[in-house]
């Protein structure tokens, strides 16, 4: 079909229901495999002591909201972490590659979610997207695939990815 | 019609400064997952050359060293650069990248205590040949209005040059898709970003959103936001959004910027550049509409 500059607006009934936008890119297994092709997985989770979340805090200067960290050690050398990060506007599931002398190797969006602010604090709204088994590599709430206009900026990921590197010094180095 | 044996992969990576999204179609799993990583690097190149955090990019050398003794870039910042003073010159500096001592003012830029003169305009930046750009004033410059587009332009460029026959680059809303088939495009409501207001069908074209509903702030008990009038200075404050379609990403991204200032008066500039353009206003209906003259597409149709 051909390119047509057309705007189809939509009824006003698509308005009033809010639409969050949500998509998942990869699971824990697709996720290990985009960034550590061909490695093997350990699951080693770490949980913090009020001191080392202390610690985190000040070295990073972003507040540590877990205790347990999601953390696998990679054949080979090196970590691989998921994370997640909340904010006004989204709830994203993110995972982090780390090298074994702790820089980061890449960093891979798992789960993005956009919303408004009171969802997030919903307990019953989070717990749906806790231990997410699907195979599949993309799932949407609905049709809307890509959007055009302004996203969220990345900051949280900015400053999930320090909390996680002074969580490596802190807690996984040694 | 694409085949049903056809995968699709999608990925997305923090960079711009947003989230950029890479959908790749038509071909084997490999083949496209290949030609993602490929179009990611395009897009962290971009972001390392560009970037106005970064002290070695690019734009940072600039800032610092291209008044008075000229600074020699990367061809793709040159490129940008040129393009840059392209618009500024076509809209009569509606378009301006260095308007970035009022974003630092704003906070929307960090304070990298560069020296400028306040009289210094984009008429002060001079390309010289080898790729050497020199300000002729002090003056800072700031991509950010551009090189978002440029980047999907090139992350585009890089899946096609993999092998990959279709897919989407999304950098942050500014998008473009190629591949046979078309694709429906939904546009965020001006004043409610979560919500839809609409869609547009694209086919082999970039499109690009520009509106103020996450970026408002107050600044002394007044609205301010990132999108400025580079001839008056004067910020948008309008809760509106416009749209721009054109056959490169970062075409369409400095034309919302200049539709945003000019309105109606940008046909113009948006027909020069075959450019579709839309005007969402407050209550998500659109209240302008332009089609490029020079395509065999559908007239306006609105539904």
């Amino acid at each position: 079909m051909k390119s047509e500059f057309v705007f189809i607006a939509l009824p006003a009934s698509a308005l009033i229901a809010p639409s969050a936008f949500a998509v998942q890119y990869l699971t824990v297994e697709q996720a290990q495999h985009a960034i550590f092709p061909g490695k093997s997985f350990t699951a080693a989770p770490v949980k913090l002591t009020s001191v080392q979340r202390k610690a985190i805090e000040q070295a990073s200067g972003v507040r540590v909201l877990h205790d347990e960290q999601q953390v696998w050690r990679v054949s080979g050398g090196g970590w691989f972490i998921v994370d997640e990060v909340v904010g006004k506007h989204e709830f994203i599931t993110y995972a982090a590659g780390l090298t074994p002398d702790g820089s980061v190797k890449q960093i891979e969006i798992m789960d993005y979610r956009e919303t408004y602010g009171d969802q997030i604090r919903d307990q019953k709204w989070r717990a749906q997207f806790v231990g997410k088994t699907s195979k599949s590599t993309l799932k949407l709430d609905s049709d809307i695939k890509n959007i055009s206009g302004a996203t969220l900026s990345c900051r949280h990921i900015t400053d999930g990815v320090k909390r996680l590197l002074a969580c490596y010094e802190i807690a996984l180095k040694h | 019609m694409r085949s049903r044996s056809s995968i699709e992969i999608r990925r997305c990576r923090p960079l711009l400064g947003t989230f950029v999204e890479i959908t790749a179609r038509g071909g084997d799993e490999r083949l496209l997952a290949r030609g993602i990583e490929a179009g990611f690097d395009a897009i962290a190149r971009v972001n390392r050359l560009m970037s106005f955090h970064d002290p070695l990019s690019d734009v940072s050398r600039m800032n610092r060293e291209a008044f008075p003794k000229g600074v020699f870039v990367h061809p793709w910042t040159w490129q940008v650069m040129r393009a840059a003073k392209r618009f500024a010159q076509e809209s009569h500096g509606a378009f301006d990248i260095t308007v970035a001592p009022l974003l630092t003012k704003w906070n929307y830029l960090p304070d990298r205590c560069y020296r400028f003169s306040p009289t210094s305009t984009w008429g002060d930046i001079f390309l010289r040949r080898h790729y050497e750009v020199f300000f002729c004033r002090n003056l800072i410059v700031d991509l950010g209005g551009i090189a978002k587009g440029f980047a999907v332009d090139r992350a585009v460029e890089a899946l096609k040059d993999n092998g990959v026959r279709a897919g989407i680059v999304n950098a942050g809303g500014d998008l473009r898709t190629f591949g046979p088939d078309s694709q429906f495009i939904h546009l965020r409501h001006p004043v409610e970003p979560t919500r839809i207001a609409g869609a547009v069908r694209l086919r082999e074209r970039a499109i690009a959103t520009s509106g103020i509903y996450f970026e408002r702030r107050k600044h002394h008990a007044q609205y301010v936001s990132p999108l400025l009038d580079g001839r008056s200075g004067r910020t948008v404050r309008e809760l509106i959004s416009v749209t721009v379609a054109a056959a490169e990403c970062m075409v369409a991204d400095a034309l919302t910027k200049v539709v945003f200032a000019l309105r109606e008066e940008a046909a113009c500039l948006l027909a020069r550049y075959r450019a579709d353009a839309l005007l969402l206003e407050r209550d998500g209906a659109p209240s302008w509409m332009f089609h490029s003259p020079c395509d065999t597409r559908d007239r306006t149709r609105f539904d």
